[in-house]
């Protein structure tokens, strides 16, 4: 079941907003490349979070090379109508609707269709190399989704409009769009989550949600985790903030000059980090209890926030060796990143077919 | 080298904003991006109105069931409800309700209140694409939340109306979705492309040119001539309602606009949500709505703690008790190494808003979820 991520092709990223979605997406995706996979991720909510993560200003519907071995694409659903249509033959159609101005009523007239556009379009970057028989396609498609709340309806939006249109081109992509993602063998969906109360319980009543959709659920990434370098001695610090003499004796031994108020501080500092470490176990064990043997990886909290490309490759490092992958790596045998949040892709550049100009 | 830190300086730019809005502001909206505490402000800050003697509602329109919980409320329904739990001591005349948006049912209770007749009404529920327009369609819920606030607006039930908003994104639908829905219900070129649909029902096709009807036949080959005919059956019975829905638009948006509105952007020091929180910020400046403050939930803060030299630092191996200092002040320097950076990327969200009050609010112990914890939250936001 953990192998799936090193095969899958496609991986749904999706969790409650303000869980380091986006990041996680951009981590897993470095960390795929690290592995000598061809990445491409991509956002479908004009949110242009990727683009600040991998420093720049701005990404869009043409895949462009972001990292070693990661392309990055933001689904753009005006772009994704006209190749819709294109590729069915209605060219003449799509211009048309462009001239009068016309795509968004189209997009807005059928109900989940803006939808259907998005994940067909990741859809079609997933299956490329299988459909057209020709190298130059990705390995693995990583999915920066919409929220816990939208995700069902968003990924099952061909289905839904599938309904109105029982023939033709909408049922036959929605059908094909289907098997992707119900197939756990090629689709993984990775739900992000914060060590709190409310983000935890959203995340069970996710999982709850894309199991009963028959979508393959393949683990939660619990992001920011609060490190615990104190734990075993909080005993001794609930001593010290009753009487900090021995920390007094310890600082005047060693020639640190801090009056009592200070090391009340310290203490206090420390024992509020503490309760915080405590409360985040019990919430993690709320999880990993409601997910019902679901794999559950932490990450710890960056002190500088995961913005930027030094900030996701220090996730991608966590990632790589956090339990989500085969045992062996990768086919090529590439060295695993390291843990210490070293680039996790060096070396992996030349695995990648110059894919950057690829999304024609 | 300073030889002492004075802990960590709160950046402040203005007094305190957030009291003088909850007791004038007519309307308060929140927005940001998802996971930052939005939901707990809008209900501190409509808690504190309510006990400071206003009549509020609190009413969100987030998909999860956050400010029920934060309410200690199971289920809200489309209607405000008093909320009555323990401990909520409103003085004199004010008072607290919450609802929560429910917007398929708002979208029926407008058919049925606007609609011409029963039979108008009746026709519209009925329609499938009605039912997916009002149940899926993005920018719906924003829409619905409009026509929402603008009832219980005319109502003149409440002092103050604090809104939840969805995240950013959505939020800024929130001002787009009149424009959207005008535009859809609106869409006399669409109701032409669509002609050949509603010729069934209504008998009308003279005016169509050449081209409509090949790209009818184009449109009709991609989705399947259902979809089409649903499409056509709900512009028909749409009719004459088009006007109405612009008037109410138009006026909300007015109401936004007006300077007893109060935009409260919500942000936590985390690089993405400032960059939202600015986002939206230039956002409100460009449609002139009125941006009454900023907050900033989860702030690190540290104690002043004076430097430990390095060599003094290597002499504390020596013992249990000195390894545990040391690990304390690893763990101070780290927090105030967070600390300066999270002021840090305020001052620089500021520099780009001029004249905006800024709320900061330090990490909490616990989560909010009950009135005593949007006390707390309140002491911080109006101390």
């Amino acid at each position: 079941m953990l192998e799936v991520l090193d095969q899958a092709r496609l991986l749904v990223v999706t969790g409650k907003g303000g869980t380091g979605k986006t990041t996680v997406a951009a981590g897993l995706a470095v960390a795929a490349a690290g592995r000598g996979r061809r990445v491409l991720v991509a956002e479908v909510e004009g949110r242009q979070g990727l683009a600040g993560l991998f420093g720049r200003r701005q990404l869009d519907h043409r895949e462009a090379r972001v990292a070693p071995g990661v392309n990055a694409l933001a689904v753009d659903p005006d772009e994704s109508l006209r190749e819709y249509l294109a590729r069915y033959g209605f060219a003449p159609l799509a211009r048309l609707l462009s001239w009068a101005h016309l795509n968004r009523f189209i997009t807005a007239a059928a109900p989940g269709l803006g939808d259907v556009l998005l994940v067909g379009k990741v859809w079609e970057a997933a299956t490329r190399e299988a459909r057209s028989g020709s190298p130059g396609g990705y390995d693995l498609v990583v999915l920066d989704a919409p929220p816990t709340g939208r995700v069902v309806p968003f990924l099952r939006a061909p289905e839904t409009v599938a309904e109105l249109a029982r023939v033709g081109p909408i049922r036959h992509q929605a059908d094909r769009v289907r098997d992707l993602l119900d197939d756990p063998e090629r689709t993984a969906v990775v739900l992000t989550c914060l060590p709190e109360e409310l983000p935890v319980a959203e995340t069970l009543e996710g999982v709850a949600a894309l199991r009963e959709a028959g979508l393959p659920v393949a683990a939660v990434v619990a992001n920011q985790v609060t490190g615990d370098r104190l734990g075993g001695r909080a005993g001794r610090l609930a001593a010290l903030a009753r009487d900090p003499a021995p920390l007094a004796a310890a600082a005047a031994a060693a020639g640190a000059r801090l009056d009592r108020a200070a090391l009340g501080t310290l203490v206090d500092e420390a024992r509020d980090r503490q309760r915080v470490v405590v409360r985040e176990r019990r919430l993690l064990k709320e999880l990993r209890a409601g997910v019902d043997g679901l794999p559950v990886v932490e990450l710890p909290f960056l002190a500088g926030g995961a913005g930027g490309l030094e900030g996701v490759r220090a996730l991608a490092g966590h990632l790589a060796p956090a339990g989500l992958w085969t045992a062996a790596g990768t086919a090529s045998g590439r060295r695993l990143p390291s843990r210490s949040g070293a680039p996790a892709s060096r070396g992996s550049d030349d695995a990648h077919p110059e894919a950057g100009e690829a999304g024609g | 080298m300073t030889t002492r830190a004075a802990g960590t300086t709160l950046v402040s730019a203005a007094p305190p904003p957030l009291a003088g809005l909850a007791r004038s502001a007519r309307i308060v909206v929140c927005c940001g991006s998802g996971g930052v505490g939005k939901t707990s402000t809008a209900a501190a800050v409509a808690l504190w109105a309510a006990e400071s003697g206003r009549r509020t509602c609190v009413l969100t329109i987030d998909p999860a069931r956050r400010l029920a919980q934060a309410l200690g409320l199971d289920l809200l329904s489309n209607a405000p409800r008093p909320v009555r739990a323990k401990g909520l001591s409103a003085r004199g005349p004010g008072s607290l309700d919450a609802m929560m948006l429910d917007m398929r049912r708002t979208f029926d209770e407008v058919i049925e209140r606007y609609a011409r007749d029963a039979e108008q009404a009746d026709r519209i529920l009925a329609n499938r694409f009605y039912q997916r327009l009002s149940s899926t369609l993005a920018g719906t819920q924003e829409y619905m939340a409009m026509e929402k606030l603008y009832e219980l607006h005319e109502s003149q039930r409440y002092d103050l109306l604090v809104v939840d908003t969805p995240p950013t994104r959505s939020a800024l639908d929130f001002l787009d979705a009149p424009d959207n829905l005008n535009e859809l219900l609106d869409a006399r070129a669409f109701r032409l492309l669509i002609a050949p649909a509603q010729r069934i029902g209504r008998g009308y096709l003279r005016g169509l040119n050449l081209a409509t009807t090949a790209m009818t036949k184009m449109v009709r080959r991609v989705t399947g001539s259902e979809l089409l005919a649903e499409v056509g059956e709900f512009f028909a019975a749409f009719e004459g309602m088009y006007d109405g829905f612009k008037e109410r638009a138009g006026l909300v948006y007015d109401q936004l606009k007006h300077p007893s509105t109060a935009f409260v952007v919500v942000a936590t020091p985390d690089g993405a949500a400032l960059r939202e929180a600015a986002y939206f910020a230039g956002r409100l400046a460009a449609d002139r709505m009125p941006l009454g403050a900023l907050v900033v939930n989860r702030i690190h803060q540290t104690g002043p703690v004076p430097q430990v030299p390095a060599a003094a630092r290597r002499r504390l191996a020596a013992g249990a008790d000195g390894r545990l200092l040391a690990d304390l002040l690893e763990l101070h320097d780290g927090l105030e190494t967070l600390a300066a950076a999270e002021q840090r990327r305020v001052r620089d969200l500021l520099a780009t808003v001029p004249n905006l009050g800024v709320v900061q609010v330090p990490m909490l112990a616990d989560d909010v979820h009950d009135l005593a914890g949007l006390r707390r939250l309140g002491a911080h936001l109006f101390a």
